[in-house]
């Protein structure tokens, strides 16, 4: 017993040893050096969870959107350096294509490739090399979405405006449901040659063209869609069957990097494309502190680095840590994920700045608000009790738990960068004690009490909180509203249950909903407010209706940005904060801690993976840095080996003196 | 024998029954089809693509027993076209469908999951095991000293701390501070893998050690008072042979029915240190199943767990027969 | 929905309401803590008159280990129980006398360390109001008082677990033990169902089902608990049965319930004591795992499980916030462990050659 003891003692020792080398948790990357010698660079990303499907015309969630966005290009896509406000440039398409209006009301925009673009080389191409991408590839794309088949949540929106998308999938239908590619095709898409075609649309519509910046009306190659069908065929060695993926999980895309390894809900991997040339860095336009990084870049070929790692972390903590031993290059709080709090990194500590990380923040296109349920009798019919509630929160304490006070409070519906949105405004009914006391007297209950009763008025705070971290903000938040007498309970959901709750209706006043921009319109975010949009089909989870709010969205949802689109926003948003069916809270903040070998270069929020080709790395510092960010201390080892030896040792000094 | 097994067969399918309609009641109260389908398909889906979505799966018809009359577009026909009377005429095929969330197979899933449990409480179990009877026998070996008090105390206060402790502890000193093992992740490609479960399989072993020690030590201190031992001793065999060849290997019938009946369960892995440490097995499967309310996932989880439970069991009662014959399994 | 239905929901809603409001009403909490000391007292008094209880009365009282540790369960009780009992305050309700105690104690912002006079923030460094003798959580809520306040969590959880599955668990198993035959089969399935689900899912499901709260913990934590008290018992009972005295009672032509009553019930009782106080450390520990799992306390409720959970995120931050997890593990250590070595006194004290 006891020499097996020694022996496995020794060995547990020498295993730590050996396998303790290193803590280094990433792969290894494709290749050491480019083949003109240089270091080969790698991007180490994370993504908040696994994806369900890469298909261009079916997959809306922000989670793909990492994925999908570095492998395939869009029409047009957003200006990297451009924020104040937003703007769309040209990408796929030459420039950006402009409105003619048509006499009979239709609206035609004429739209032009840039030629040579390639897809990347697959097996579904003969000979295994990608092709030109050609108009009919946009054609093909929009028929897809006509396609029952194929589930797309966008057709029911686009189709409303693009002329003939309707009829293809009508004709699908009756011919059992699969679209013939062939035959039906979708009339408002017309190719005119190899790399110009025509938009047809059947109303004036200003937003399409930021439709054409979403991956959903990216031109797709049939021999992709049709090579991966998911079923059995002989590829493997020597002609054994294998099944193929479905094209979900396999794209055929045209972007600055290629999918080359993907292990299901673990990790992706992607590599530079070798042929890319539709963007280069742009030369200009970046604020003044990023001048030193940006300046030689200008002009750039693209992507800067050559493989990206991607990493699936379903919580934020352990990405945090692996950031500090430097394993991460980046680290950020991701879009719309109510459930991911950064509460850790309020400001870098000064041994984190020390070591050359920079925390940037900006913020996010989105606001976030608390929503009363109009529906319900107590909240729904007392607008005064609403606007006192308003009154007595105060989203600054919030902010400074959540944000360390970096986000900024929201005023209004709008976010910074939509046009419309007024700096100088301020919500009549945003935090004010007093305000909320005088408020909730004239509703009918001073002091916060039910004068039938004596007792406070009860309310139901709804909220997702499956974390620490989550509930001590919903505490917060339950201390909050009770400032104007009222007693607040709170209860606790999961994120499933929640969305089901809202779908139902079944709550009073409902915390964690909001709303993340699409797209730079203000038309994204009113139309959260009109009737017609009620859950479970719409996103109207306050079920606020009101007919002049109504009468004038429709008015101004297809306008130009013109001064009286302005003015009717103005009103509009009036309306909205006088009825307060929402308690505004703020603006989400983004934080972004970046290593010193991967520094931010552009504060663009409605650029997730698109910004990827743009982000430079310098492996020669990251390879310097890293071991001495995680040195090895050999002390407990030595003391953890003693401790066992003294132990054993007094075992076998007892034995020896029983046994004599 | 030959007949308790066949009672044993028959038996087994009423309780995976009665497993399942307890599953069954309690998620068909948690949470609706249609909600789990919004969820999947995201914001912008149509109640068109919901609906088609529940057909495919079969989540359109009637929860448990379609006694009232059809309803204009309900799917479905005969009492039993029901979803739980479907779901069972599945599992019993062992087909075990395909997960509402990912749409992955899972057959596929649980076999890629397996393998990291496995990998964690394989090594954790037999590693445990054989460190919790080396220091049981040493503690009987130095019994009635103040070692064995300490050794007792120890062990107690071992199980007094709650497993999450331990794992906040270990991966903030070992793993953050010392740097010898990486705070997160999981790879299996090759010997260097094996970094990544050192520190969790450690773990695994401290948070079970104190009981089981104190359990193997209770067992062995018994066999220790029995008339053979002083005997034996009395014989003048030492004290090490004693312990090494008399007590080790009669207090072994006692430990390895209690040892072989978790087996079955190993497979399972662990909930708190595989949602720690990102090591993508059952157990966090699971664990994320819940939060999404993956019910396809559950469902099936708790199908495989049942059937090795009572794999567990039966085989404990087959070892206990065999090891003693006194009892029958009458 | 068809009428019945919709009447039969009406009718468990009153009933549920009803209930919740009882069962949430202040003096109702104090009588069942009266009633829980009370029924203690009686089953002390009642059990002296046993021989064998008195034995191991004297065994107990003469180990050393066992006495202090039953000596720091009770100073955990007394603070529980304190945190317990309301008693009315001006017009804003209750207050605990824990509560009332602490009154004094100042409420920060944030974070600070223990004995600071500074808050933690790295941006914004603030006086502190008061002295924290182990600091402040997140919320500015002095530590050391949640700590204290946390015991009436620890304690209402196992105690209510308890007196749900004790009863349950003994009954069961006394029956199953004693009638044999379909009685037996019937509550072996019954158990096996249970067991057989993994009991995470099964917690984490009930409670979600159920809803956060501290006696919902205790309703889900009972389900899965009686099963193996009633093994144990079972196994106890049918040792019990084959013994001559029970054959020689029921040749005497006592009734069913009187052998069980009079006889078998008294000599497992023994087992009980011991399940009970060393289950109850369990459901403490089960409680913090819970809270972990996030289907623990609900929010505003102190307990250890939450401090612990909270401690993750706690510990990657910059300085470490240590003093939480700390003073949450040490407080239940405290009570698991003495829990721990009372049992195995108890035992010991019952059963001494078991030592």
């Amino acid at each position: 017993m006891l020499p097996l003891c020694r022996a496995t003692a020794l060995a547990a020792a020498g295993l730590l040893l050996f396998a303790g080398c290193n803590n280094n948790p990433q792969q290894k990357p494709l290749h050491e050096k480019r083949p003109d010698g240089s270091p080969w660079t790698v991007y180490y990303w994370t993504i908040p969870d696994e994806i369900r499907s890469l298909d261009p015309q079916f997959m809306y969630e922000e989670v793909s959107n990492r994925i999908l966005e570095p492998i395939q290009d869009t029409l047009l896509e957003y200006e990297l350096m451009e924020t104040k406000p937003y703007r769309v440039g040209p990408c796929l398409l030459e420039k950006v294509p402009q409105p003619v209006q048509n006499s009979d009301g239709t609206v035609t925009y004429h739209c032009a490739l840039k030629p040579g673009v390639l897809y990347h080389d697959d097996p579904c191409f003969p000979g295994g090399e990608g092709r030109e991408v050609v108009a009919s590839d946009v054609e093909y794309a929009f028929q897809r979405l006509s396609d029952p088949v194929v589930q797309s949540p966008f057709f029911s929106n686009l189709s409303d405006y693009v002329i003939g998308m309707q009829e293809a999938y009508d004709a699908a239908k009756k011919a059992g449901g699969k679209l013939n590619y062939d035959t039906m095709k979708v009339s408002g898409i017309e190719v005119l040659d190899a790399h110009h075609f025509d938009l047809k649309l059947s109303k004036p519509y200003p937003q399409i063209i930021y439709w054409m910046a979403l991956h959903c009306t990216t031109p797709v190659a049939r021999e992709g869609v049709e090579f991966y069908d998911g079923l059995p065929h002989a590829d493997g060695p020597k002609g054994r069957i294998k099944v193929r993926d479905k094209f979900a999980f396999h794209p055929v895309g045209n972007g600055a990097f290629q999918l080359v390894e993907w292990v299901r809900g673990q990790r992706f991997r992607l590599v530079r494309n070798e042929r890319y040339h539709t963007k280069v860095f742009p030369t200009g336009g970046w604020p003044p502190e990023r001048e030193a990084v940006c300046r030689p870049l200008a002009g750039h070929a693209l992507p800067l680095a050559d493989e990206v790692q991607i990493t699936v972390f379903r919580e934020f903590l352990p990405q945090w840590l692996l950031m500090r031993q430097g394993y991460l290059d980046n680290f950020d709080a991701y879009k719309d994920s109510v459930n991911s709090i950064v509460t850790s990194i309020k400001a870098l500590s000064p041994k984190w700045a020390a070591r050359g990380m920079k925390l940037s923040t900006s913020t996010w296109v989105s606001t976030f608000y608390m929503s009363f349920n109009m529906q319900d009798p107590l909240v729904g019919g007392n607008r005064k009790l609403r606007q006192a509630i308003s009154c007595s929160y105060d989203p600054r304490g919030f902010i400074d738990l959540l944000y360390g006070g970096a986000a900024p409070v929201a005023e209004q519906l709008l976010s910074p960068g939509i046009p419309g949105y007024d700096p100088n405004f301020k919500n009549p009914y945003g935090f004010n004690l007093e305000k909320a006391r005088r408020l909730i007297a004239e509703a009918g209950y001073p002091d916060g009490r039910d004068p039938n009763t004596g007792r406070p008025l009860e309310i139901t705070l709804d909220g997702v909180a499956t974390g620490a971290e989550e509930r001590q903000l919903m505490e917060y938040m339950q201390r909050q509203i009770e400032q104007c007498g009222v007693k607040v309970n709170v209860i606790e959901n999961t994120f499933a249950r929640s969305d089901e709750k809202q779908d139902q209706g079944n709550f009073q006043l409902l915390t964690g909903t909001g709303w993340g921009a699409d797209y730079p319109d203000p038309e994204n975010y009113f139309f959260l407010f009109y009737s017609k949009n009620f859950p479970p089909a719409g996103k109207n989870v306050s079920r606020y209706k009101n007919a002049e709010f109504d009468a004038l969205f429709e008015k101004m949802a297809t306008m130009e940005n013109t001064p009286e689109r302005m003015k009717i926003i103005k009103r509009m948003n009036d309306i909205l904060v006088e009825d307060a069916p929402i308690v505004l809270e703020f603006n989400k903040a983004n934080f972004m801690v970046s290593q010193p070998w991967a520094p931010r270069i552009h504060s663009n929020m409605l650029l997730d993976g698109r910004a990827i080709k743009y982000q430079p790395v310098d492996p020669v510092m990251r390879a310097r840095l890293q071991p001495s960010w995680n040195r090895q201390p050999m002390w407990p080892i030595y003391s953890a080996v003693a401790a066992l030896a003294a132990i054993l040792g007094y075992g076998i000094v007892l034995n020896r003196k029983r046994n004599v | 024998m030959f007949s308790y097994l066949i009672r044993r067969l028959l038996y087994t399918p009423l309780i995976i029954f009665g497993v399942m309609l307890l599953t069954f009641v309690l998620f068909s109260v948690l949470q609706k089809p249609e909600t789990m389908a919004r969820t999947v398909l995201g914001k912008r889906a149509t109640p068109k693509t919901v609906q088609d979505w529940l057909h495919t799966r079969g989540y359109d018809k009637p929860t448990f027993l379609a006694t009232g009359p059809k309803k204009p577009g309900q799917a479905g026909e005969g009492m039993f076209d029901t979803i739980f009377f479907n779901e069972m005429r599945k599992l019993a095929t062992f087909n075990l469908g395909v997960s509402d969330v990912t749409g992955r197979e899972l057959k596929e899933v649980f076999q890629q999951g397996a393998i990291p449990s496995l990998l964690l409480t394989l090594p954790a179990y037999v590693a445990g095991f054989l460190m919790a009877v080396g220091f049981a026998l040493f503690l009987v070996f130095v019994r009635k000293s103040a070692l064995d008090t300490a050794g007792v105390f120890a062990c107690v206060g071992l199980m007094s701390v709650p497993p999450m402790v331990y794992i906040i502890f270990g991966q903030a000193v070992i793993a953050l501070s010392f740097n010898y093992f990486p705070a997160f992740g999981y790879e299996m490609r090759s010997w260097s893998s094996i970094r990544f479960l050192l520190l969790p399989v450690a773990l695994m072993i401290v948070i079970n050690l104190g009981s089981e020690v104190r359990l193997y030590r209770a067992v062995f201190l018994e066999e220790i008072g029995q008339d053979y031992v002083r005997t034996a001793q009395a014989k003048g065999v030492s004290s090490v042979r004693l312990l090494l060849v008399h007590v080790l290997k009669n207090g072994m019938i006692a430990l390895i029915t209690y040892v072989v009946a978790q087996l079955p369960l190993l497979i399972l892995g662990s909930l708190l240190v595989e949602n720690f440490f990102g090591i993508p097995g059952l157990g966090n499967l699971l664990t994320s199943a819940i939060q999404t309310n993956d019910f396809a996932v559950i469902r099936a989880t708790t199908f495989l767990t049942a059937i090795l439970y009572i794999i567990g069991l039966t085989i404990t009662d087959i070892l206990y027969a065999v090891a003693d014959p006194r009892i029958r399994l009458s | 929905m068809d009428a019945s239905l919709w009447f039969q929901n009406r009718l468990i809603g009153a009933a549920d309401s009803l209930f919740r409001r009882v069962v949430e009403s202040l003096w109702f909490q104090d009588v069942l803590i009266l009633a829980a000391v009370g029924f203690i007292v009686w089953l002390v008094v009642h059990g002296s008159r046993s021989e064998r209880w008195r034995q191991a009365w004297v065994r107990l009282r003469r180990d050393r280990s066992g006495v202090a540790a039953g000596v720091v369960i009770g100073l955990y009780l007394g603070i529980g129980v304190l945190e317990m009992i309301q008693i009315p305050r001006d017009q804003f309700g209750s207050i605990s006398i824990l509560g009332w105690l602490t009154r004094g104690v100042a409420q920060e912002t944030s974070y600070s360390a223990p004995w600071a006079s500074t808050s933690l923030s790295i941006t914004r460094v603030e006086k502190l109001r008061g002295w924290h003798l182990l600091g402040t959580d997140a919320l500015g809520k002095d530590t050391f008082v949640q700590t204290l306040r946390a015991c009436r969590t620890a304690l209402l959880i196992g105690g209510i677990t308890s007196a749900i599955y004790v009863p349950l668990g003994t009954l069961f198993g006394i029956f199953a033990g004693y009638f044999r035959g379909w009685i037996d089969d019937a509550i072996q399935y019954f158990y096996t169902v249970i067991y057989s689900i993994p009991e995470i899912l099964l917690l984490i499901s009930l409670l979600l089902v159920l809803g956060k709260s501290v006696t919902n913990m205790s309703i889900a934590l009972a389900i899965t608990a009686w099963v193996s008290l009633c093994r144990l018992i079972r196994g106890e009972t049918m040792r019990q049965a084959e013994r001559p005295y029970v054959a020689a009672a029921r040749a005497l032509g006592q009734s069913h319930w009187k052998i069980i009553t009079q006889h078998l019930l008294p000599n497992v009782m023994h087992l009980v004591l011991i399940s009970f106080v060393l289950g109850f450390s369990h459901l403490v520990l089960a409680e913090a795992i819970l809270s972990y799992l996030g289907v623990g306390s609900p929010i505003g409720t102190p307990s250890w499980g939450s401090m612990i959970d909270g401690a993750r995120g706690e510990f990657s931050r910059d300085p470490l916030v240590w003093w939480n997890l700390t003073s949450a593990t040490a407080a239940l250590f405290g009570l698991v462990l003495s829990l721990n070595i009372f049992g195995d006194s108890l035992r010991r004290a019952f059963d001494p050659k078991r030592g």
